[in-house]
């Protein structure tokens, strides 16, 4: 039995040769540079930091997970981490699905093209230059954002130097860089949509509103999905920006987990920060399957 | 026939005499930029003159991924033969690998070490063993932009009444070009704990007190009267004062130096480091005068202070281990100390030739002002580093949360004795 199987499973692979012989190098080369360094991330989370590297390190089972759980610095990051994805998630989408539908309605014909290219050309820019001139541009002593505020007579905005602004900065500068990306790929499924179902509704009677909800916003479910789980992805490891822009600060308050432990990394506390790693990486692992599953359900419903 | 004997003899007696010269190289990591990369290259040469056939190659990294890269290296057996830097930061490397050598009897064999006091020796120390052997004291006066105190009429500041002075002026009369709005009396630093805590040392030691933090003896200091007046005028630096760039709570090295260098601070740290650049027409072009830190109070004598040392370490898996002790001996030696001083402005003897040097450099080379060394904590109390992460986090709360009415004595008291609980806590750990 098992022998008539494995014959059958051999002259699949041999009838569909060809195919395989073309995947074959990327799945090595996917095997080798993303699956593999993963799996090394995970076994040096349980390992002593000072013999992680070495050829026979001193495996200490969870406890560098306990160590991290048991620092409410840890905790605290990992729930910052948490909020400031959903928020970012939610603006970046919003945003983007905003001017997606601007872009693509009837109402800026002139310039389309321009605007399009103008609102993607972030997405280009070396993101260390953006945010380098995003925290320039909140300096509180000679920043673009306060002197315009200023001469609007308005109140001065703390930007990046107060706690209770510096997340809300760091976002701003988020917004600017990625929305164009997800802006793009609401316009191209916008422009696959049927615009027949929209006509019909219309001649049926119903108003511009009950178009856009009923008619069109469900068949943009391929790229909310698309969008929602790569920007999850995205925004979980916030890191460059934080870096250029605030260094985790002022007083932790943007000091999420993957600058967290990319600061570990630096002490060489490796077990730590591997188990930091490890743990982002289970919850991104875990919401994308998630959204995917969800999405799935209702879409057979 | 004879004339091939006579040619085999000369190739045989050729590689005789040429057979002890054979090419060796160590390998130095540090952090210094093209500075250190000139100095370790000057020393090669020297040192090449006694040792034929030995070349120094140094590797500079960007200070943060020094750490990683030495860690990593020594934990996987391809360290390089010595590293330099800080004796701090040897001290993280020490506590990640546990595999420095002890330097004490690399040390001992010298025969020049007597201009090494005993200060320097115990910062070179930690868990008993000598980490480091010192190469280059680091001194920090307080800088002055000259022409914004000729503008203002002001002497040097002596005491913190004459800089508080001093700093308003500077912002009610800020140079041409700029604006009150731009322009600041101080250039601090404060992203990272180290960052906050060096700036806190330099108006601690400078103002004539000793123990920033904790004493010898593993008391806290803090809300000691003097020690509490300097901790609450240095947070009013920060916050109610405006003496500082309302950013400089995410500022480290990199953005304080761009606000010194930007022209936006009238005072700033002054490491011996610092002068060579500075002197440039690019940056502050000379235009800076230095001096001791203030004091705080009549009676104390205010001084520059020894902020740091720098040292030669040695993993115990360096591949050339005799040869890089003997590279740390002659880094002592008076060769390389005055190209040391010429090169990174930086020594620990006290015979060099400084005729060549500009008269700022040599304002520090002389070192003729008082010089109070910082008390080096981490040499007494290794959990010294987690001790300070906190204080850090909790001074960083109190500058991001300043209280209303400018008072800091409730705050002082609170944080010395949440400071007690965590020494106590540490030491019984450790």
């Amino acid at each position: 039995m098992a022998l008539s199987r494995l014959s059958a499973t051999l002259r699949l692979l041999w009838r569909e040769r060809i195919f395989y012989a073309f995947v074959a190098p990327f799945a090595v080369i996917t095997i080798l540079f993303g699956i593999w360094p993963i799996l090394l991330s995970i076994q040096v989370s349980f390992t002593a930091s000072a013999t992680a590297l070495r050829a026979t390190p001193t495996w200490v089972g969870f406890a560098n997970y306990w160590t991290i759980f048991a620092d409410p610095l840890f905790t605290t990051s990992l729930w910052r981490t948490l909020v400031y994805t959903g928020l970012s998630v939610v603006a970046n989408l919003a945003f983007a699905l905003a001017l997606a539908v601007l872009l693509d309605s009837t109402l800026l014909r002139r310039g389309n093209m321009a605007i399009r290219v103008a609102l993607f050309l972030p997405v280009v820019t070396p993101d260390v230059a953006g945010y380098v001139v995003w925290r320039w541009l909140f300096d509180r002593s000679f920043g673009a954002v306060n002197a315009g505020l200023d001469m609007l007579g308005l109140p001065a905005f703390g930007g990046l130097s107060s706690p209770a602004t510096a997340t809300a900065a760091i976002l701003i500068a988020e917004l600017w860089h990625h929305s164009g990306f997800y802006m793009l790929i609401f316009l191209a499924n916008l422009a696959i949509r049927d615009k027949q179902l929209e006509e019909a509704a219309a001649i049926d009677g119903a108003t511009p509103w009950q178009i856009w909800r009923l008619i069109i916003l469900p068949q943009l479910k391929p790229a909310l999905l698309i969008n929602a789980v790569y920007a999850t992805i995205q925004f979980l490891k916030t890191f460059t920006v934080v870096v250029v822009m605030t260094k985790g600060g002022p007083n932790d308050q943007t000091n999420f987990v993957s600058y967290y432990a990319y600061q570990l990394f630096d002490q060489g506390r490796y077990g730590e920060a591997t188990a930091m790693a490890t743990i982002l990486f289970s919850i991104i692992i875990v919401l994308s399957l998630s959204m995917l599953w969800i999405s799935e359900r209702s879409g057979t419903k | 026939m004879r004339c091939l004997t006579g040619l085999t003899g000369l190739v045989a007696a050729g590689m005789l005499a040429t057979a002890p010269v054979h090419a060796q190289q160590l390998t130095i990591w540090h952090d210094l930029g093209d500075n250190g990369i000139a100095w370790f290259q000057r020393m090669g040469e020297e040192f090449a003159r006694t040792r034929p056939g030995v070349t120094i190659r140094s590797q500079s990294f960007p200070t943060e991924q020094w750490f990683g890269r030495v860690i990593g290296a020594i934990n996987t057996d391809s360290a390089p033969d010595l590293i330099f830097n800080n004796y701090e930061r040897v001290i993280r490397v020490q506590s990640q690998t546990n595999r420095l050598l002890d330097m004490r009897p690399v040390l001992a064999a010298s025969p020049d070490r007597t201009f090494l006091g005993e200060a320097e020796l115990r910062v070179a120390t930690y868990r008993n063993r000598m980490l480091i052997i010192p190469i280059q004291r680091v001194q920090m006066a307080l800088g002055v932009r000259k022409s914004w105190l000729d503008r203002a009429g002001e002497p040097f500041p002596q005491t913190w009444d004459d800089v508080q002075r001093v700093a308003r002026k500077f912002k009610e009369n800020p140079p041409p070009g700029s604006t009150a709005a731009n322009t600041f009396g101080f250039a601090l630093q404060a992203a990272r704990p180290r960052d906050l805590i060096h700036m806190l040392d330099l108006f601690v030691f400078g103002s004539g007190l000793e123990h920033t933090l904790i004493d010898p003896a593993g008391t806290i200091t803090i809300d000691r009267p003097a020690h509490a007046r300097v901790l609450q005028e240095f947070l009013r630096t920060y916050t109610s004062y405006g003496f500082v760039p309302p950013d400089t709570i995410n500022h480290s090295f990199t953005e304080m130096y761009q606000v010194i260098e930007g022209g936006r601070a009238g005072m700033f740290r002054v490491g011996d480091w610092n002068v060579r650049r500075w002197e440039q027409p690019n940056t502050l072009g000379g235009d800076f005068v230095v001096g001791p830190w203030p004091r705080f109070e009549a009676g104390r004598e205010n001084a520059v202070v020894a902020g740091g040392m720098r040292g030669v370490a040695i993993p115990e898996n360096s591949p050339n281990r005799q040869l890089a002790q003997d590279f740390a001996r002659f880094m002592l030696s008076q060769p390389a100390q005055q190209a040391s001083l010429e090169v990174m402005g930086a020594f620990v003897r006290n015979d060099l030739n400084v005729s060549a040097l500009t008269p700022l450099q040599q304002w520090f080379a002389r070192a003729q002002h008082r010089l109070v060394p910082s008390d080096f904590p981490e040499a007494t109390h290794a959990w010294y580093p987690e001790l300070e992460a906190a204080f850090h986090r909790r001074l960083l709360t109190g500058i991001a949360n300043p209280p209303a009415n400018g008072d800091w004595s409730a705050f002082i008291t609170a944080t010395a004795q949440e400071m007690r609980e965590a020494a106590q806590r540490l030491s019984r750990n450790n």
